[in-house]
């Protein structure tokens, strides 16, 4: 079994695959998984760590990180939806103004 | 053995569905190789012995969010003429250069910490163990989550409202 660093790492490599997503890319869809998978990314290294420490803790604060994911996606896909009809693009750019 | 086998399978699915959900044009293409990013995810969760975790990420991570995000991308009809032609390559590579020190560092550091893993005990992340940590110590976030679901529950049907009342908005 790999030790606790490995997953660490794995847990690094994919939060800045996350954030080159949301500076690179103008999709706004790509834009918003890549914040999921920075959402995941520091759950995993939150696991990792109560399994190497031995406390629960980090499982509680996964599934509280899980919740506020599942707000935020109730939320930001209703503001993308209006965003796409009053716009008709998918680009991050046009959307200066969160007003329609 | 079989552990390090698992281990690197789900380190490639992993790694290679955050990739593609990066590269990939159209966002449908994208989700759906985000999911594969979580499935391997909730086995990177059930081989740290995080049962309940696991289920949770399964359940509502893969299902109900991606889902959610697959069918709001379908209900935008989002046809290639919507795609932008953005410069993808370039705007990666500058990014890929400009966080490798700080990935980097950051391998540095964890590799150079000395993590001692504790025992176990008995029945490490089960379902009761959990429940009795997110009502003990972890009561107040907890209690918060419910006020912010029905922030986010009444928020949405604000929103929802406001498109009917002006659709020309």
């Amino acid at each position: 079994m790999f030790p606790v660093e490995y997953y660490i790492g794995v847990g690094f490599l994919l939060f800045f695959i996350g954030v080159i997503g949301v500076i690179a890319r103008r999709n706004i869809f790509t834009i918003f998984m890549s914040i999921e998978l920075m959402l995941n990314a520091v759950n995993l290294m939150f696991v990792a760590f109560a399994h190497a420490h031995a406390n629960m803790d980090g499982h509680a604060i996964a599934m509280i990180v899980m919740a506020i994911a599942a707000a935020e996606a109730a939320f930001g896909l209703a503001i993308v939806i209006i965003m796409f009809k009053s716009r008709e693009s998918l680009d991050i750019d046009l959307f200066k103004s969160i007003r329609g | 053995m079989l552990a390090n086998l698992l281990f690197i399978g789900f380190t490639l699915f992993a790694v290679g569905g955050a990739i593609g959900l990066i590269l990939f044009k159209h966002p449908l293409n994208g989700a759906l190789s985000f999911i594969i990013t979580l499935l391997s995810l909730a086995g990177f969760y059930a081989m740290l012995n995080a049962k309940t975790v696991m289920l949770m990420q399964i359940i509502v991570y893969a299902g109900a969010i991606m889902i959610l995000m697959v069918f709001v991308i379908m209900y935008l009809n989002v046809t290639n003429k919507d795609l932008l032609t953005e410069k993808k390559t370039p705007a990666i590579i500058g990014t890929t250069a400009l966080l490798s020190p700080l990935f980097y560092f950051s391998i540095k550091a964890i590799s150079s910490s000395d993590i001692q893993n504790k025992a176990l005990p008995e029945n490490f992340g089960e379902i009761k163990e959990v429940g009795t940590q997110l009502f003990g110590s972890w009561m107040l976030p907890f209690e918060l989550i419910s006020i912010l679901l029905l922030v986010a529950v009444v928020g949405v049907i604000v929103l929802a409202q406001m498109r009917r009342d002006n659709v020309s908005c």
